[in-house]
């Protein structure tokens, strides 16, 4: 018996292999191949038919990987490349010393979320991803006060990530530029709010000033900003 | 049939155009491509998105997840302020192409 949904996670599969990894563009091809489906459906094809004959109309996955690879390099791509090569030269990581248990905490759990998302990196989404698996203290209060919501936060920078079909053992992750841009704001805000040491709530906020990261879009795609969130820490931990 | 270079040429200003009566997605706009050109321009489907996805790295397009009516999940594009000035131009160019041909083919006929 043929089951649509098997075949399209299979379909899904083959994409992943040919290299088609972002799930963003997975969901979109899926979505279109379901309309295709429903569309010869209504004019009588049965299920199968319609299914095979979608999958070829969709392409072949190969020349559809390197169409996707192609769109990445516009006119700004060595610009991008320079400014991440002058980043990584610039931001050097706080010393562990001065992040508190709970982010100190944080940055193991995004070395637990790297991997399983089979990424050989720790950027900012799986900071964001670590952060989110904290149940208490200031960060979980800081969510609250600025109204987001932990399950749909994650929802939403998973939705981001492309899904890597091989898994590595590397067990040394490097941070992106990223992370450690963000982490140096981290720290300088820490001290802005005469904090002596970096907690959740600041990695948050750096998070937020790093901007360009996964992290940074899907939390200014919520409405998050910077000023609130800087008030609201302020507000529970007013300088001394 | 329109050949390759001729479709791959004419892709964006389409999409465009399009996009210009309003928000639109993957499926639909390729249908309605087919139909208005009476099915001789024929995109291959898959390739429609990379296109789309340029564009809005552009900045021409802008696109959502949003519901269908059946309630499956859908990626909407739309025109973004540069999309339009975009097609504005593009407009021109095409325009002062097929213009060349009107005159040059009328006076074939006549």
């Amino acid at each position: 018996m043929f089951n649509l949904d098997q075949a399209i996670s299979d379909w899904r599969a083959r994409m992943l292999a040919a290299g088609v990894n972002a799930l963003d563009i997975l969901d979109e091809l899926e979505s279109h191949l379901r309309e295709d489906i429903e569309e010869q459906m209504q004019s009588g094809s049965a299920v199968e038919q319609a299914f095979g004959l979608a999958v070829r109309r969709i392409g072949n996955p190969g020349a559809l990987r390197s169409e996707f690879a192609k769109v990445g390099r516009g006119k700004w791509a060595l610009l991008r490349k320079l400014k991440a090569v002058l980043l990584r030269a610039s931001h050097s990581i706080p010393s562990m010393s001065t992040f508190t248990p709970s982010a100190r905490r944080t940055l193991e759990l995004a070395r637990i979320e790297a991997p399983r998302l089979h990424h050989d990196f720790i950027g900012t989404e799986h900071l964001l991803l670590g952060m989110l698996a904290l149940e208490n203290g200031a960060l979980a209060n800081l969510l609250k006060r600025i109204g987001l919501d932990r399950g749909d936060l994650r929802n939403q920078v998973e939705n981001r990530i492309g899904l890597f079909p091989r898994s590595t053992t590397q067990d040394n992750l490097p941070y992106t530029p990223r992370v450690k841009k963000a982490l140096s704001l981290a720290a300088r805000e820490a001290k802005a709010c005469q904090s002596p040491t970096i907690g959740p709530e600041h990695i948050f906020l750096g998070l937020l000033l790093e901007g360009d990261g996964i992290a940074g879009r899907v939390l200014k795609n919520l409405g998050v900003t910077a000023e609130t969130t800087r008030a609201e820490i302020l507000k529970q931990s007013p300088p001394l | 049939m329109i050949t390759k270079e001729l479709v791959a040429a004419s892709t964006e200003p389409l999409v465009l155009s399009l996009l210009s009566r309003g928000e639109s997605y993957g499926y639909a706009l390729i249908q309605e491509v087919k139909r208005l050109s009476g099915d001789k321009i024929e995109w291959t489907d898959g390739m429609l998105y990379p296109v789309l996805h340029r564009m809005e790295r552009e900045g021409w397009i802008e696109s959502r997840w949003g519901e269908a009516e059946n309630g499956r999940k859908r990626k909407y594009y739309s025109l973004s302020k540069v999309g339009k000035k975009t097609l504005k131009q593009q407009r021109e160019q095409w325009n002062a192409v097929s213009g060349v041909f009107k005159q040059l083919w009328r006076e074939n006929y006549v």
